[in-house]
């Protein structure tokens, strides 16, 4: 795609070392994207691993024009058909059975892959570039769709917001099928920057060695890697070059946001504070660095661009400074809409770059942002949402249950359940969210507390969690 | 001290079954013990034998032989 890889524009493979840039990395996206062009029309559905591989194929089918979806690389052989069988993908990625109406891929410079040979659906809208799974689905997944002027838009604005230059290196501390993990690479690419590709999570040596080895400048990472760096000591006077910390997915507690920013700080650094959804791309607002004493617990201005406005109930819009209500964004880098079948890819933009982000806000007298909740119920775990009532649907065999939003972490309160079944309810979470263990906490009660119209008190619930 | 101590820990902090051994555990080999219950893996170490590992401990505890020589490191020996 013209614009989202500049000529400078590096990647090293941390796993060897090895470094692909300038006109030899242009060269291969250019191949593999002729490559793509032979195979039959359609959108690309692509399990994303941290691999270098993976990265020149989305790079690929960006250059051809070819819509691309992006999945988790953990999605089982099951859930890729289930998806594989609702898009209709042209050309699918990933680890699955071969699948009715599809064939192996013969061209092994794209890696292993599925054509289809059945027939193809509707013709994706020509628009559309990227497509990205709503995190906190359970069962079948919605995707995210985006247009090519978006994902370029939020890509450029991020380069901004950010001050990136090409002299960065950033790792992908985080996945790349996640909207803030694929941030980063392309924020990067697009000025010339270097992107290491490190598949390693920050808790290993291997993460660590790299970082020096490759002269880290930025890092990016969600909430609970914050308490891990925390946890690790992590001092910024034994990184020289690394001088840049970014914090979206999820509220960062004050006293780790302060923490962060004066560990910086004192070597000079900077620490930036962000607020997005996929729905927006990536980012809609970024805290500028210099501004964080002042704006403790904002999460900063829209990027260029972007504009905020509140809804505080009566589906009016203000930017009058201290009334909450509903955040509602609007910008280049709005979804065209979500698609939940092949045909939903056909559609063009359905919302006119205004989304309403069901998240809860106020602006200050300067137009910072400040989060206050949610409209609808939803949790992060390990930084990715989960909407409560997708979860307590697939649960309700198991009799009266909540799900509350814990610190980083699901609650489920279950009345009057034997450590056997609570257990097993557990597992059952776990599995359907495809999550960590530790994530997921389930707690029995004689009785869930109720408000005055009889529904599950969330708020009690909440406050003991 | 005794070994069994490390080994509950390590059957606590990454939910393994009673029945499964962990004196063979490798951190990224199973999905028990990625890299969001290593911290959880880290601090129940802590508490359990009451030492306070150091950065460089954290990320090179990467098996359950290798938490074993840690803790020798900090004067807590555990006996087979």
């Amino acid at each position: 795609m013209i614009g989202l890889l500049h000529p400078d524009a590096r990647l090293v493979d941390a796993a060897n070392g090895v470094t692909l840039g300038g006109g030899d990395l242009h060269d291969r996206v250019a191949d593999l994207a002729a490559t793509l062009d032979r195979e039959p029309p359609g959108m690309v559905l692509a399990a994303m691993p941290t691999t270098v591989a993976a990265v020149l194929r989305f790079l690929a089918a960006l250059h051809a024009s070819r819509p691309i979806a992006l999945v988790d690389p953990r999605t089982n052989g099951e859930r890729l058909a289930e998806l594989a069988d609702r898009f209709r993908p042209a050309v699918l990625f990933g680890d699955a059975e071969l699948m009715p109406g599809y064939r192996l891929g013969p061209d092994r410079r794209l890696g292993g892959y599925q054509r289809r040979t059945g027939e193809a659906g509707p013709a994706p809208h020509p628009d559309l570039a990227l497509l990205l799974t709503t995190s906190g689905s359970t069962g079948s997944p919605k995707l995210v769709r985006l247009s090519r002027a978006a994902v370029l838009a939020n890509t450029a604005a991020i380069g901004v917001a950010l001050g990136l230059d090409g002299d960065e290196v950033a790792p992908t501390s985080l996945p790349l099928h996640y909207t803030y993990g694929l941030s980063v690479l392309t924020s990067h690419l697009r000025v010339g920057a270097t992107v290491v590709v490190e598949a390693s999570p920050l808790t290993t040596r291997d993460f660590w060695s790299s970082m020096d080895r490759n002269r880290i400048t930025s890092l990016a990472a969600v909430p609970y890697q914050y308490e891990v760096l925390r946890r690790l000591r992590f001092a910024p006077d034994r990184h020289p070059r690394l001088r840049t910390l970014t914090q979206a997915g999820g509220r960062l507690n004050p006293d780790l946001v302060e923490d962060f920013h004066r560990r910086m700080a004192a070597v000079g650094g900077r620490f930036f504070v962000m607020y997005g959804q996929t729905e927006a791309t990536a980012r809609m607002t970024v805290l500028p660095a210099e501004r964080l004493p002042a704006k403790l617990g904002s999460v900063g201005v829209p990027v260029r661009g972007g504009a905020i406005a509140i809804d505080p109930g009566d589906g009016s819009e203000t930017t009058e400074p201290g009334r909450t209500g509903e955040i509602i964004y609007q910008g280049a880098n709005v979804m065209m809409g979500y698609a939940e079948t092949a045909a939903d890819l056909a559609r063009g933009d359905e919302l006119g770059g205004v989304l309403r982000t069901g998240d809860l806000g106020r602006l200050d007298d300067e137009g910072f942002l400040y989060l206050t909740g949610r409209t609808r119920r939803i949790a992060k775990v390990f930084g990715v949402r989960v909407n409560l009532e997708d979860v307590e649907r697939s649960l309700a065999q198991h009799g009266p249950l909540v799900a509350v939003a814990g610190s980083d972490r699901l609650v489920l309160v279950v009345e009057g359940a034997d450590d056997d079944r609570l257990a097993r309810i557990r597992a059952e979470v776990v599995s359907l969210l495809g999550t960590h263990s530790s994530g997921v906490l389930v707690r029995g009660v004689d009785a869930l507390p109720l408000t005055p119209t009889g529904k599950p008190d969330y708020r009690a619930l909440e406050d003991r969690c | 001290m005794e070994l069994g101590r490390l080994k509950s820990v390590f059957h606590d902090s990454l939910e393994i079954p009673k029945e499964t051994p962990v004196s063979d555990l490798e951190y990224r080999s199973s999905a028990q013990w990625d890299s969001l219950a290593h911290m959880s893996l880290v601090a129940a170490i802590e508490d359990e034998f009451g030492v306070m590992l150091d950065t460089d401990e954290v990320i090179d505890l990467s098996s359950f032989n290798r938490a074993r020589q840690i803790l020798e490191k900090h004067g807590v020996v555990l006996a087979d």
